[in-house]
């Protein structure tokens, strides 16, 4: 305690010392992309890929009139109207001149281009140019980033002594991740990823796993005459709209309308440290004219748990896990345990504002998946093969954009979308989707929009309506209905649901935003209490927010935040939830030090009404934690510019709650009521 | 399961068939956030909305509630502007020879200065249930829109205050509710609407609804409304002075309820 109290002051003294602060990282404009298109948030995900790639943008600018879709696409705020809108006026105005020719695009409002003129230009240096190996060496840059983080207080995992038998956390409490990047223009990138969670060892050497707990590389090259790309190592694939194929990140239902229709990028390197949905193998996009091929082979080992099969004697897979975690020996024993095999290829045929797909792929398992046990889960997959193949189109019609896709995996069902986004006027814009996903439509890299994560046992229509009348406000609302034909985890009946949201934006002036957003959801699950048999109850929660950004002038900056959750099952009482945050960033133009600070206060009935929130982290760093129960919480996180090209951050939060003996539970239990967290993060780039 | 979803539908089944109102398909279209709104089916929304209706118009629409003969609804609204003042005329039948609800009405509307409209209603409703008699009573509305901004219509409606009812042991209500709404006009194609709405004993409802013209002629709608959520949609082609709507409400648990109507402008 001493130790930490000692900690946060002199952190307290760093941030409010006289010093001049630095040119800050902790971006605004990259943190409300970010957080418009983060819907389903969960705790553990990892969106670095996302933050690195807009990262990169900024200060490698795209170069519009050099430019192509997927690479717009990439930025995802801006809608395929907008996309379409800015080609089209390059092919009939000629390339674009002057930053303000942009004003003149239809349907790009003021927010879209002040967003795109952060990450592109009209000039940008852009592709192999001047190429040579001379110059692969003296102009490549190269990033290296180390970053340590660990929990000042000890969990239960790390003190159950060996000989007691009982699992327990077999590696060290710090959480250590390495990052290198090499890059060349924007056309030789290599990349990278070493890491280990806490409980992890640095080496594992048992139950025949040697190695570190994580790594991960890629070398990606683009633009060698017909080939576009090629991918070695780790590399994810996105076609569609994501029922077929789409692995890596990927956006649900969110403050953003727009991003459920999505966008895809086909080949990209792997560069995240989620430790599932990638492969590893070779893949390259080769042009013929009009058509893109895209065939990719991958062979990799996954975690599974895996259960004995009464009747073949074999063991099967009864659940591929995607934690990533391998702290305790049974998950080190699950530790990429099932061989697979991918293998397949995409063709797409692009024709002005036609896009046409086709994508077929096999995956094979070293074991066979167990069949279901409960009725849930009775058309879950069994077998060990699996042919998936899927047609997708787009095609933009004077202000409207189709999109949709239709997937089959061969012997079993079938799924498909088809949507719209259209403008209406130039203030109004609209997002219709219809999609139907069969309970027996399996993918393994299946990331369909809807109200679940998969695209798998649901019906549904979604529409939304953005409105924005001038610079100044904007609504977004969105409306979406559900039907799960079959049973779920923890829903013991076909059932249904509906999701709202509307999001009032007010921007009086640069530096200052108003933010209201209401949403409802409404959905059926079991009833708390049994009867003779599990009854549906309607579960309903709403969150309210408010929240204001303002300049209080160039070098501090402020933030509010208050969030209302209001929880109830029919057949319980109401139960609230309550957040409030206070940010303070500092960040002057020229200086060496630069950070932000902030102070929650959270006030909940439980995990029911549990409030997530984005917090500012290192670069590259991101969570959103979820609240619950009462406490306060406490962060700053302080950036050092040691010379040119190095820099050095820190954070430290501490998490105090109120009435509680034991924070976390199992084995990341700690003894107490509070819980503190240091990260430490070096980056040299040369 | 069988049982519970049999009863589920009953509870829902009771409470859709309380709400017969019905508003023509352009209106229903647009999640029956109507009270903005102006048409000859304002004669049976809100009144105040037939004030500015330059030329005599008939409409006469079909409803068929979640595909259940029994529950279909036959409507027609009549307007005829003065000198003055519009008056209109409304006919709505719900029901079958077994079980029937009508109501009749009559309406004046009048507008004062270009920007502000009042209308009022007078309805006698009947209810005839076989073997257990008839019923009548009278109940009115009020109404009213302003023209705020150039774009911008505001309106409220009020139905039935005095609350008046069949008689003291009918389980069947003249509901008394207050509405209130905008209608925004964006541009000659594109109209967005909203309402909320209270009903007496239910709880409030907000709806939302917005109207695209694809040509001059053919207008898309669509709209929803949260309490219960109920999604609509519809379109309209008002060719020469010949107007047919079309529109088809979904309920996430009953299903859908299609509606179409028949207008002429003399």
């Amino acid at each position: 305690m001493n130790f930490r109290v000692r900690l946060f002051f002199i952190l307290l003294i760093l941030g409010c010392a006289d010093s001049v602060f630095a040119q800050q990282d902790n971006d605004p404009i990259i943190e409300e992309i970010i957080e418009s298109v983060v819907a389903n948030q969960t705790d553990d995900y990892d969106y670095t890929e996302l933050v690195e790639r807009l990262n990169y943008y900024k200060k490698n600018k795209i170069n519009l009139n050099k430019t192509n879709k997927e690479q717009l696409q990439e930025l995802v705020f801006l809608n395929p109207l907008q996309i379409n809108a800015i080609f089209e006026h390059i092919v009939t105005n000629g390339k674009l001149i002057s930053d303000l020719e942009l004003q003149s695009i239809r349907g790009l409002d003021l927010e879209a281009i002040r967003n795109l003129l952060y990450f592109a230009d009209i000039s940008a240096p852009t592709g192999f140019e001047n190429f040579s190996f001379k110059k692969l060496f003296t102009d490549g840059e190269n990033d290296l980033l180390i970053r340590y983080s660990r929990y000042l207080e000890k969990q239960k995992g790390f003190s159950i002594p060996a000989s007691s038998g009982k699992s327990r956390y077999l590696g060290t409490p710090e959480r250590v991740f390495t990052r290198y990047r090499f890059s060349f223009s924007n056309n030789i990138q290599f990349s990278l990823n070493l890491e280990k969670d806490a409980g992890e060892k640095y080496w594992n050497n048992t139950n025949d796993q040697t190695g570190p707990d994580f790594l991960s590389s890629s070398l990606y090259v683009k633009d060698i005459k017909r080939l576009k790309k090629i991918a070695l190592g780790d590399y994810s694939l996105q076609f569609g709209q994501g029922l077929t194929l789409w692995s890596g990140l990927g956006f649900g239902k969110g403050a953003d309308i727009f991003a459920v229709a999505k966008q895809n990028l086909g080949l990209k390197p792997y560069t995240s440290v989620n430790e599932f949905s990638y492969f590893r193998g070779a893949a390259t996009q080769i042009n013929f004219g009009r058509f893109d091929f895209t065939p990719f082979i991958s062979y990799n080992k996954l975690d599974a748990g895996v259960a004995l099969n009464p009747l073949t004697n074999l063991e099967d897979i009864s659940s591929l896990q995607q934690s990533g975690l391998h702290r305790t020996e049974n998950e080190l024993k699950n530790r990429r345990r099932v061989g697979q095999l991918v293998f397949g290829g995409n063709v797409q045929y692009n024709y002005q504002k036609l896009s046409l797909g086709l994508t077929a792929y096999h995956s094979k398992y070293e074991q066979n998946f167990a069949p279901g046990n409960a009725l849930y889960n009775k058309f879950d997959f069994s077998g060990n093969q699996l042919t998936n193949v899927g047609f997708n189109y787009s095609y933009t019609l004077n202000n409207t954009y189709f999109f949709g896709e239709v997937a089959h995996s061969l012997n079993y069902g079938f799924a498909y979308i088809n949507g719209l986004i259209t403008s209406l006027s130039p203030i109004v814009s609209a997002v219709l989707f219809h999609r139907n996903y069969q309970k027996d439509y399996y993918s393994f890299y299946n990331q369909g929009i809807g109200e679940s994560s998969t695209a798998v046992n649901e019906k549904g229509f979604y529409a939304g309506v953005q409105i924005k009348p001038n610079r100044k406000f904007g609504i977004d609302f969105y409306t979406d209905l559900f039907k799960f034909p079959w049973l779920k985890f923890g829903v013991d009946a076909p059932s249904s649901g509906y999701d709202i949201l509307g999001q009032f934006n007010y921007t009086p002036n640069k530096t200052t935003r108003f933010t209201l957003r209401y949403q409802f959801q409404n959905k059926q699950k079991n009833a708390p209490e049994k009867l003779f048999t599990n009854i549906l109850d309607f579960e309903k929660k709403s969150n309210y927010r408010a929240e204001v950004q303002y300049q209080v002038n160039s070098i501090f900056s402020l933030r509010n935040r208050l969030e209302i959750v209001q929880y109830n099952q029919e057949s319980t009482t109401t139960k609230f939830g309550f957040l409030a945050y206070q940010d303070v960033n500092y960040s002057p133009l020229s200086s060496r030090w630069s950070g932000n600070m902030r102070f929650t206060l959270f006030d909940t009935d439980g995990f029911d009404t549990r409030i997530y929130t984005y917090e500012n982290d290192v670069l590259y760093g991101f969570s959103i934690p979820g609240f619950q129960n009462q406490g306060i919480k406490f962060y700053t996180n302080v950036r050092y510019n040691v010379k040119r090209g190095v820099d050095l951050w820190v954070k430290y939060s501490y998490t105090k709650f109120n009435g509680v003996i034991t924070v976390g539970s199992g084995l990341d239990e700690i003894q107490g009521n509070n819980r503190s967290e240091a990260k430490v993060q070096l980056r040299v780039q040369f | 399961m069988t049982k519970f979803y049999l009863s589920l539908l009953c509870v829902f089944l009771h409470l859709e068939i309380k709400a017969q109102e019905n508003y023509g398909p352009k209106i229903t279209a647009l999640g029956t956030a109507g009270v903005a709104i102006q048409d000859v089916w304002s004669a049976s929304k809100n009144q105040a909305g037939i004030a500015l209706l330059t030329k005599p118009t008939i409409s006469a629409g079909y409803e068929n509630r979640f595909g259940l003969k029994e529950l279909s609804n036959k409507s027609a609204v009549f307007t005829l502007p003065l000198k003055n003042y519009t008056v209109g005329a409304i006919f709505n039948s719900y029901g079958i020879d077994a079980y029937n609800e009508i109501k009749t009405g009559i309406s004046l509307a009048k507008a004062f200065g270009p920007k502000l409209l009042i209308g009022i209603g007078l309805n006698y409703h009947q209810l005839s249930i076989t073997n257990y008699g008839n019923a009548n009573t009278a109940s009115i509305e009020v109404g009213l829109q302003y023209n705020v901004l150039p774009k911008l219509w505001l309106a409220s409606h009020i139905a039935n205050p005095n609350q008046s009812k069949y008689s003291d042991d009918a389980e069947q209500v003249i509901p008394a509710h207050i509405q209130f709404g905008g209608t925004y006009i964006f541009s000659d194609q594109l109209m967005i609407t909203t309402e909320f709405e209270k009903v007496l004993d239910r709880e409030a409802d907000f709806k939302t609804g917005l109207e695209y013209k694809v040509v001059k002629f053919v207008a898309l709608r669509g709209g929803i409304s949260v309490n219960p959520f109920k999604q609509y949609a519809g379109f309209g082609v008002h060719y020469q002075k010949i107007n047919i709507d079309f529109a088809v409400a979904s309920h996430p648990v009953l299903g859908y309820s299609p509606q179409i109507s028949l207008g002429y402008e003399f």
